[in-house]
């Protein structure tokens, strides 16, 4: 089965599978910082997020042709897997929910002709707009039958597009190895519980950060990222039992095994359950105020981090909404600075811990005053 | 002498100061009765209106059409033009400062950080109502809706699918935009308890479009040569004045020799032919020394990309779809490779020597088009020269190197 890589959570891996590839979050295969570039790489400019700067050097080490023709510079040094050569059949999708993620999907496409698509992803959830969408998501799903190579076939067979565990894809992908598949392996390391640091996050790639926050002796209250479970996971399920489900507020098995018994693809249902559940940043502001105040009101935080990529717009205008809602609930509030992949380590180490000690203490002196 | 920020109040010493700076520039204006003089009357005197007590004030992204505010006799507050404004006078300090204090990151679009700590500082009108369009870009819908929520006022964002790479946008996209015009230019009736007069306000914004179009059809025919960098203020301001009677008279004064005298390319001494630049996205607003480089190089900004608006007139009788198309069809909007084609394509037909594109701060829709637009032009063998700097900034480390990149871009010219 061809891959199809994709860089941003909202993409249906159902609809993936059922079209006969391999879905593989880019994010999982990035380059090996000490390999070289090939000459005619893409670059971008240095004012874009880390994670857009890192996706598309990785999508090079995947697409890019070498330049004498045979194998690219990177398959000897290489991306971090030991990546395709050029030519392959894989496909890139790129949603395009920011300007940064619809001009590394310009990029791409300009560079690697018939190799990606790029989805728009809009801000709000009208009708309208998931109307637009559903047609949106037949289109790449047209495009990735016509990119499909010959003696490959879509999967008819409804279990096998319903897996949903990140950490071990098991059998439900039926044409589906293991490790192949690849999904962000971001979770809680400990079940959040109230009273802990809610953490806002663009994308993260693995779960150091909150591992910090509990080696530091605080605990984590909830989490809200691009690559959080609570985001593509739902997704994964495929779409029209798990929007009636869901709807109906069945249990994630019960989606699930409503997904494995699902006939075609609904599109409509499907672009309405993306947009309920990608509430990220990007988003109308009304609404992604709501959705955070529901989960801080949820998850009833004792403070609450922003980890925001540099030079993310979205992220910069969701972390003042952060710091209001802070605010108006008496939260202690940090918003730091993060690269794509994070780094636990150095001074963003020093300012978290410097955060957190700042809390333990007022706690410590709250629990000495004796009345 | 009274200064910008004794101007902003909403008290009767400020009324009667904004008088005092209405009539020196009115002066000017009489003086040499030239179009861009009379815009920056104009448009002063409208922006100046909107600080005034009990002004309806509708905070509207770049592209916004802006009829369907002037049908309600509104003045449009566009953020980009209110920061250009307000840093280039002494009010840049202090806005500065404010924005150091906010808690914003500091990698975003200058043109929004600085209206953000403007509103917050009292230094531009509150809103009354917030009005985004997707085109050109995801931050300024997020600083508009930041906005409407904190000020408690309706957010609208009217949704403008992108155009295919080739070709115009389908009908049906055109007709869905159109509609949610339609819907809009209603709501603003209901939020203002205005009577509406669309038509009266497309009558006048089609005198202006004829008469600037007719001046782009020149340009490009390479019959008329003027300053880009010049004629880019002119629709940078008019974005203000597009709809009104003022706007219609000033964009017709440009059809006339006299209307248009400060607006053109200088002519070289000997016939000497002038490097013809063309100029990507925005300009430094504030940087001028740049620009006198480029005269003083015997090179001249022929056109600009952001120039092209509002080329066509549209039907007073059914004015939606054409507003629509205006913005679905927008050059700015749309994938890189579009932007590239439609950039490539000005350039072999105003045969330039070179191009420029413009990286201004925190943009990630200019920045994140630029390899494309690169690449597009290395590949037809045109100069291309993409220069960092600020639209808002004035001196510093970051302008020293574009002026030297751009030196060394000329000689090579
Ligand atoms: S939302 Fe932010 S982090 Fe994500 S791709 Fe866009 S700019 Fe980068
Ligand atoms: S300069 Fe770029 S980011 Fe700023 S308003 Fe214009 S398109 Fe948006």
């Amino acid at each position: 089965m061809p891959y199809c890589y994709y860089t941003c959570n909202l993409i249906p891996l159902d609809l993936i599978i059922r079209a006969g590839y391999t879905p593989r979050w880019l994010g999982g295969f990035l380059r090996d910082p000490t390999a070289s570039t090939r000459r005619d790489a893409p670059s971008v400019h240095p004012m874009t997020c880390p994670y857009v700067t890192k996706l598309v050097a990785a999508a090079d080490a995947l697409f890019g042709a070498a330049p004498d023709g045979g194998t690219s510079d990177d398959d000897a040094s290489g991306a971090a897997d030991g990546s395709r050569p050029a030519a392959s059949p894989d496909v890139l999708v790129v949603p395009g929910g920011c300007d940064a993620a619809r001009r590394m999907g310009d990029l791409l496409a300009a560079t690697y002709p018939d190799q990606v698509f790029v989805l728009p992803m809009p801000r709000g959830s009208e009708p309208e707009v998931a109307e637009t969408l559903a047609t949106d998501l037949r289109g790449l799903e047209d495009w990735l039958g016509a990119c499909r190579p010959a003696g490959t076939a879509p999967v008819t067979d409804a279990a096998a597009a319903t897996d949903t565990d990140q950490r071990e894809p098991t059998g439900a992908l039926s044409n589906v190895t293991q490790t192949d598949c690849c999904v962000p392996s971001l979770d809680y390391p400990s079940p959040p519980r109230q009273g802990g640091v809610f953490v806002i996050a663009g994308p993260l790639t693995d779960d150091s950060l909150l591992r910090l926050i509990e080696r530091l002796g605080a605990h984590v209250s909830g989490l809200e990222s691009c690559t959080s479970p609570d985001r593509w996971r739902p997704l994964a399920v495929a779409a029209g039992a798990a929007a009636a489900m869901s709807a109906a507020g069945a249990t994630r098995e019960a989606e699930i095994d409503a997904a494995t018994r699902l006939a075609p693809l609904d599109h409509e249902a499907l672009a309405a359950r993306l947009l309920e559940i990608g509430m990220c940043p990007r988003r109308s502001t009304t609404h992604r105020r709501d959705h955070l105040a529901r989960r801080l009101d949820q998850s009833r935080p004792s403070s609450i981090i922003y980890a925001r990529q540099s030079f993310c717009d979205p992220g910069a205008y969701d972390a003042l909404l952060a710091a209001d809602l802070a605010k108006e609930r008496g939260l202690p509030y940090l918003e730091i600075e993060v690269d794509f992949p994070f780094d636990a380590n150095g001074p963003l180490h020093t300012r978290v811990e410097a955060f957190l000690e700042a809390q333990l203490l007022d706690e410590d002196l709250l629990s000495d005053l004796d009345y | 002498m009274p200064g910008m920020a004794d101007i902003t109040g909403d008290s009767f010493s400020a009324s009667l100061v904004r008088a005092a700076f209405l009539a020196q520039t009115r002066l000017k204006a009489l003086q040499s009765r030239t179009a861009r003089r009379y815009m920056n009357l104009h448009a002063l005197s409208a922006s100046l209106d909107l600080f005034k007590p009990g002004a309806i004030v509708p905070w509207v992204s770049y592209l916004f059409p802006t009829e369907l505010l002037t049908s309600y006799r509104l003045t449009p507050m566009i953020p980009e033009v209110g920061s250009a404004t307000l840093t280039g006078t002494d009010l840049r300090e202090p806005l500065e400062a404010a924005a150091a204090r906010m808690p914003l990151a500091r990698d975003v679009c200058s043109y929004h950080r600085i209206a953000l700590a403007a509103v917050e500082n009292d230094m531009l009108p509150a809103p009354s109502m917030c009005l985004g369009t997707t085109p050109l870009c995801l931050g300024k819908e997020c600083l508009l809706e930041m906005l409407a929520v904190r000020h408690n006022v309706p957010f609208r964002e009217v949704r403008v699918p992108l155009p295919p790479d080739e070709g115009e946008t389908s009908p049906e996209v055109i007709a869905d935009v159109a509609e949610q015009l339609r819907v809009l230019h209603e709501d603003i009736g209901r939020w203002t308890g205005r009577k509406p007069d669309l038509q009266r306000a497309i009558r006048l914004s089609n005198r202006a479009s004829a008469a600037w179009g007719h001046l782009m059809t020149e340009r490009l025919a390479g019959r008329l040569e003027m300053d880009g960098r010049l004629t880019f203020a002119i629709v940078f301001l008019g974005q203000l004045l597009w709809g009104t009677e003022e706007g219609a008279k000033d964009f017709e004064r440009l059809l006339s020799e006299r209307g248009r005298r400060d607006l053109m390319a200088p002519i070289l001494d000997g016939g000497r032919r002038l490097k013809r630049l063309l100029w990507l996205h925005t300009v430094p607003h504030h940087d001028t020394e740049i620009f006198d480089l480029i005269r003083e190089q015997g090179a001249v900004v022929i056109l600009e990309e952001m120039g092209q608006m509002h080329l066509e007139t549209v039907d007073p009788e059914d004015p939606f779809p054409g507003l629509a198309g205006r913005l679905a069809n927008n050059v700015l909007w749309g994938s890189s490779a579009r932007r590239a084609h439609l950039n490539v394509a000005l350039a072999k037909q105003l045969k330039v020597d070179g191009a420029v594109h413009f990286n201004h701060w925190g943009c990630r829709h200019g920045l994140g088009s630029l390899p494309v637009v690169r690449s597009a032009f290395a590949q037809a063998g045109i100069p291309f020269l993409a220069i960092d700097g600020d639209a808002l900034g004035r001196g510093g480390a970051q302008q020293d190197k574009a002026r030297q990149a751009m030196e060394s871009f000329l000689e090579l010219l």
